[in-house]
């Protein structure tokens, strides 16, 4: 009897105060994404994509202070990759590696990385410092993009080498 | 003693749960935001105002195309702008009207507004449709910021009207 007290009341008090956690984060832990967080993170990481291109376009025609825009998509974009990888969240469609999970940390530390960078970006461009801003961009690529898609991301497809011009078979 | 009993089963259970809640949610807010909901918010805004004056930019020079970028970046982060005004997120720092929190809903249904209407302005500049994405710029911002910033936010203040000449 004293046993089954007490078991309720456990139960009883996990439930309070699981209700009370809820409430306490539950306005701040609104949905934002759909439930399909592969593609969530796949059309996260496009915009990514089209911000970079757009910010070296801009660089090209010698639109510095435009570029800081982007770099600013960035560093906002950057704060949401972490929470797009849950465990177990590996399908078909993903180019992730298991590697994210297996060393998360560096994960973490490779998308801390990549918000960094961003933020050089924005604030050189900010600066309208045409020189620093190139600098930045310039090694962008590799120590943004490419410390955390080299070691966590599935490689595209190499673009298979052109093939041999055909030799005309003598008749 | 029974009752003993019973409160430490209550102490018990909430901290399992707890501890339950706090590794189910641990590992998504690591780099989620400063903690400071306030000056994330505005932060985010600020960069959507960025972007929508680089769409009117865009439009007004001929490049209508080039606005998807912008306006996904708009529809991205609109899906992020509830999560951002947790209730008693109201500072001295904020223009947020309190109406927000007593109309909840309506609220949550503008920032929506403006994720929908932001897509709708991408898919357009993704199809090279460059009449529409200036017949949707033309009234977007009554449409898509208006909806949500008329009742939700405080105005800046009123521009001064300019001293009649003499």
């Amino acid at each position: 009897m004293k046993l089954r007290y007490v078991k309720t009341e456990v139960v009883l008090g996990t439930l309070v105060a699981l209700a009370l956690a809820s409430s306490a984060t539950g306005q701040s832990m609104a949905k934002i994404w759909t439930s399909d967080v592969v593609a969530d993170r796949q059309r996260l990481m496009k915009l990514n994509g089209a911000s970079w291109a757009d910010a070296q376009a801009k660089l090209k025609a010698g639109n510095v202070e435009a570029v800081a825009v982007n770099a600013e998509t960035m560093t906002l974009i950057a704060t949401q990759i972490v929470a797009l990888f849950p465990q177990d969240s590996l399908t078909d469609k993903s180019k992730a590696k298991p590697e994210i999970w297996q060393k998360w940390p560096e994960f973490e530390s490779a998308v801390k990385n990549y918000a960094m960078q961003a933020e050089k970006l924005r604030d050189a461009a900010r600066s309208k410092d045409q020189a620093a801003t190139e600098a930045v961009a310039k090694e962008f690529g590799r120590q943004a993009c490419g410390t955390c898609h080299t070691p966590f991301r599935v490689p595209p497809p190499q673009q298979q080498p052109p093939s041999p011009p055909q030799q005309l078979q003598p008749r | 003693m029974e009752l003993r009993c019973v409160r430490t089963g209550v102490i018990l259970g909430s901290l399992v749960a707890l501890a339950v809640v706090g590794c189910a949610t641990g590992q998504t807010t690591t780099i989620t935001g400063s903690g400071d909901p306030v000056a994330d918010r505005q932060r985010l805004m600020k960069n959507n105002g960025a972007n929508w004056a680089e769409i009117q930019a865009k439009v007004k020079a001929g490049n209508a195309e080039a606005v998807a970028v912008n306006a996904e970046a708009l529809s991205l982060h609109a899906q992020r702008i509830p999560s951002l005004f947790p209730a008693g997120s109201l500072t001295e720092k904020s223009k947020a009207k309190p109406d927000i929190w007593q109309k909840w809903p309506e609220f949550q249904a503008a920032a929506k507004n403006l994720e929908n209407r932001a897509g709708t302005l991408r898919d357009q500049a993704v199809a090279k449709d460059a009449a529409a994405v200036t017949a949707t710029v033309a009234t977007f911002g009554r449409e898509a910021c208006g909806t949500c910033h008329t009742p939700f936010r405080v105005p800046p203040p009123q521009q001064q009207p300019a001293p009649p000449r003499s």
